[in-house]
Formats: C-alpha cells, sequence, structure tokens
C-alpha cells in the first residue's frame, strides 16, 4: 500500500528536510510547522509522483516552495500590520579579529548566508548544506541547472564580500 | 580604486569553484597557475577556502535531536488524522457511462454512476470530514480491473473496501452479505434479511442497498424481488442492473419491470444437504428467492451438490 511506503519515506527523509528548514528558518517552531507542511503536501501528491521520480530532490522541491511562500506571506503580513521588521542579528563587522576564528568565522558565516537573498540563500543551502547535484536544485527551485549554480557563485561571492575585512583562519591548500 | 586585471576577473568562476571543491581538474590546474603569480587572487583563494571550511563546520553541525524528533512525532500524528480522512478519486469512462471510483487509506470507499453534473454532482463532495484528491497511479489497477470486469474478462473484484462511508451498521452488514453474492447468482431482499437473521427487516435491507456507495463491487445488481423483479437500481437505472445480470449469464424477461427469468436458473434453498435444485423440483419456483444460479458450475463452485430428487446433473437446464 502507498501509505506504508509514504511511512517510510517520512522516516528517511524528515530529518533532512528539517535539518534543511531549520537551516533557512529563524526558530525550531517555524522548523516544525513548515517541515509538517512539506511533508503533508507530499501525501496529498504522492499518488501523482511518477515511480521513477527522485524522491529526495522531490521532497526538497516542495520544502522549497513551502518556505518561498511561508516568506512570501511573512513579508506581505509585517506589510499589512506596519510592524517594525524582526531585529535580526546584525553582523558585527567591525569585530577584533582574533574573535573572527573558528566558531566565529561559522557563526558569521551562517549570518552571512541568512542575509542571501531567497533564490540564492534556497540554492545555496541545498548546494552546500545538503549537496544536492544542480539538476536538483534547478528542479526545485523551478530554473536551469545553470541558473542554479550561477545562484550559488554569486551567493558564494555576496559571503565574501559580507565578510570582506574580517580575518579569516587559514586552511590548507586544498591541492 | 583601482579594477581587477581582466585576467582576475576572467577567473573568478574557476577560482570559487576550486576554492570550494567544485572544479573540473583543467579549471583547477588554471587557476593553480594563477594564483602561483597573483597575490590578490591568492588572497581571495584562501578567503573562499575558510568561508568554504566554514561551511563544511556548518553542513556537519548537527540539529538538536530534541527538535527533530518532536517535529517528527507531530508530523506522524498529523498525517495520521490526514489519511483517515483524504480519498483520491478517478473518473473511469465505462460502457455504463462515467463512473467515480474513490480510494482511501483503507481501501475503495466509493463508486458511483456520474449523473449529467458529473463531479460536482458526485456525493463525495457531499461527505462530511473528507478530504477529496484527484488521483493518479494509486487507482489506476482498480480502474483496469473495472473495465475488465465490465468488458466480461474478469468475473471477480476482490478489493479492500473501506465501508466506513456506509450509513449505520446495518447496511455495513447488508453490504457485507450482498458481497458474499457471487458472481452469476442472485439472491432477494428477503434472502439477504434472512441470511442477516432478520427476517422481517426486508424493506431495510431493500432501503440499505438502494444508498449502496459501492455498486458493482458490492453487487447488489445480484438481489432482486422475492418474485425475480429487478426493482431499483442506481436511482432509475434498472436498465444498468439488467445489463450486469446479463453479462454475468443471468436471463432476464423483459417488461416495464424486467424480472429474472427463474425457470433458465438453478435454484437453491437453505439445506442441510446443501442440495441445489431445478426449477420443476417441487414448488421451489414459486416459493421467495434464497438463491439463484446461472450455470450448475457457479453452484457447485460455492460447494452445492445436485439435488438427490430433480438431478440438474442428468437433466441440465440449456444453456
Amino acid at each position: 500500500m502507498a501509505e506504508t511506503v509514504f511511512d517510510a519515506v517520512v522516516a528517511t527523509h524528515h530529518g533532512e528536510i528539517f535539518r534543511y528548514l531549520r537551516r533557512l528558518s529563524w526558530r525550531a517552531s517555524e522548523a516544525d510547522d513548515l517541515s509538517q507542511e512539506t511533508f503533508l503536501r507530499a501525501y496529498r501528491a504522492w499518488g501523482r509522483l511518477t515511480p521513477d521520480a527522485n524522491v529526495r530532490a522531490w521532497l526538497f522541491t516542495i520544502a522549497s516552495n513551502v518556505y518561498k511562500n511561508h516568506v512570501r506571506s511573512e513579508r506581505r503580513r509585517h506589510a499589512a500590520h506596519a510592524t517594525v521588521r524582526a531585529t535580526r542579528p546584525e553582523l558585527d563587522l567591525d569585530g577584533p579579529e582574533e574573535e573572527a576564528m573558528a566558531g566565529e568565522m561559522r557563526s558569521l558565516t551562517q549570518a552571512a548566508i541568512r542575509r542571501l537573498p531567497l533564490k540564492q540563500r534556497l540554492a545555496f543551502t541545498l548546494r552546500k548544506l545538503h549537496e544536492l547535484d544542480y539538476e536538483a536544485i534547478g528542479q526545485s527551485l523551478e530554473c536551469s541547472p545553470e541558473s542554479a549554480r550561477a545562484h550559488v557563485f554569486q551567493a558564494l561571492r555576496k559571503i565574501r564580500t559580507t565578510l570582506n575585512g574580517h580575518a579569516m583562519p587559514l586552511t590548507e591548500s586544498t591541492r | 580604486m583601482t579594477s581587477k586585471p581582466t585576467m582576475c576577473v576572467a577567473i573568478e568562476p574557476d577560482l570559487i569553484a576550486a576554492a570550494t571543491g567544485e572544479a573540473t581538474p583543467p579549471a583547477a590546474e588554471r587557476v593553480d597557475a594563477h594564483v602561483a603569480t597573483c597575490a590578490a587572487c591568492r588572497d581571495d583563494f584562501a578567503r573562499y577556502r575558510a568561508i568554504d571550511h566554514a561551511i563544511g563546520a556548518l553542513r556537519s553541525t548537527p540539529t538538536p535531536a530534541g527538535d527533530a524528533e518532536a517535529a517528527r512525532q507531530r508530523l506522524i500524528a498529523r498525517l495520521a488524522d490526514l489519511k483517515s480522512r483524504i480519498v483520491s478519486y478517478r473518473v473511469v469512462p465505462t460502457p455504463l457511462g462515467p463512473i467515480l471510483m474513490a480510494r482511501s487509506e483503507q481501501g475503495i470507499a466509493l463508486l458511483e454512476y456520474l449523473g449529467r453534473d458529473g463531479v460536482s454532482g458526485s456525493r463525495l463532495l457531499q461527505m462530511a470530514d473528507v478530504e477529496a484528491h484527484e488521483g493518479g497511479a494509486e487507482l489506476e489497477s482498480f480502474e483496469r480491473e473495472l473495465l475488465d470486469y465490465l468488458g466480461g474478462r474478469r468475473t471477480r473484484l476482490d478489493w479492500p473496501l473501506d465501508l466506513r462511508t456506509a450509513r449505520s451498521d446495518f447496511q455495513r452488514a447488508v453490504m457485507e452479505a450482498t458481497v458474499a453474492v457471487p458472481y452469476g447468482a442472485v439472491s432477494s431482499y428477503t434472502g439477504i434479511a434472512a441470511h442477516l437473521g432478520k427476517p422481517a427487516a426486508v424493506r431495510a435491507v431493500a432501503q440499505a442497498l438502494r444508498h449502496n456507495p459501492l455498486p458493482i463491487v458490492v453487487p447488489c445488481h445480484r438481489i432482486v424481488g422475492s418474485g425475480g423483479d429487478l426493482v431499483g437500481y442506481a436511482g432509475p437505472r434498472v436498465d444498468l442492473k439488467e445489463h450486469l445480470l446479463t453479462m454475468e449469464g443471468v436471463p432476464t424477461t423483459p417488461a416495464r419491470m424486467p424480472r429474472i427469468t427463474r425457470r433458465s436458473l438453478y435454484h437453491y434453498e437453505t439445506n442441510p444437504g446443501r442440495e441445489y435444485c431445478l426449477p420443476t423440483c417441487g414448488d421451489i419456483a414459486r416459493r421467495p428467492i434464497d438463491m439463484l444460479f446461472a450455470t450448475r458450475e457457479h453452484a457447485e463452485a460455492q460447494g452445492l451438490v445436485p439435488c438427490t430428487f430433480c438431478h440438474p446433473e442428468l437433466h441440465p437446464l440449456p444453456a
């Protein structure tokens, strides 16, 4: 029965989809709601999925759309109520160099990722944190694999620019 | 402010790709050669490498296990609720007209001859607590089997059924008793009422089958009046009942109210020896219908044996 198979899909993919949405969201409760929405939508569409479909990429597609809709409705809500926008953690770009090491570098990078434009942030997160290939990312974000690659490239440039002026821990050469 | 040399601008995509582990070997070699001679790009390369390291650390940072597990538990609860309410449906074009077929988690929940209003007039849309979605692959095998059945290429529909669409426990019991009437056989409302141990509930049985949510698969077309009249089917569609019975080899006599031709059918009335008879055996053809069979094979497939008085095996009815 399809339901048993879907239960296995939840068991296999929920953790990763939750992590993806947790990385995009500001709060754990937000990721909780969005991951539920993702899987309930997936369940409704499950019967229309072709047998040879890449289930993981398909779930990322749904999760990305759920997140995009969520961002849109949040924007509308903020505009409608003209409330003060939630204060997001600002980057301390003038901090002393020694603080920008290791752990600090990680949280700065995380903050820089959060400041990326939506599409770049999704493409970047899918590629660099969940290691999807560009074909799957293009499918998830409804663009070509080349555009997906360009989004990731632009994201890296932006992160680099945001972190400009910060000392970075030295790393060994790649090759 | 000085602008970047053309070469540095041109190599930037490869440089980013090389620093983040995505460059092809030739591109990586080009970057190697360039950074060996360009201090600014060497610095850039080191910065992208540092970013890549930080990303690697982020990738391996675990989400608090409690958060994910709590979210999964809440999802499972909501999925269970959705699964109990969701049905997928499709409209199957059949020789008997369009039939809406709906399936829930438990099984086929509704078969409905659609009228002029199509899906918008379906009882599916009037059912409370049901979330209906037009379905696909999961209904294909059922559709194929239904078409095979209506095309005479299949005699059984062994489907899991969701009887929650029944209006009452009594209707559910009537439906279950009706499912037990096999292909090529006919019973009566009286027969079903007796089978349920409620011989006086003949009208209630007829009423329960009038609202049968699963015609064809719960074969209410095989249930006739105690005299053999094809009373009622899908509203005024007695013609459909006649069609389905004819397809199963059960002959009918045309009239304003068509009736099955009892003299062409083998008769069975509950008896300890499980014997079936010719219609000419005693006054059996004048008594209320218990069970009739189109052929001896149909009767014997149910474990019945020829009557030792009328000997249907020696004097079979003309085919």
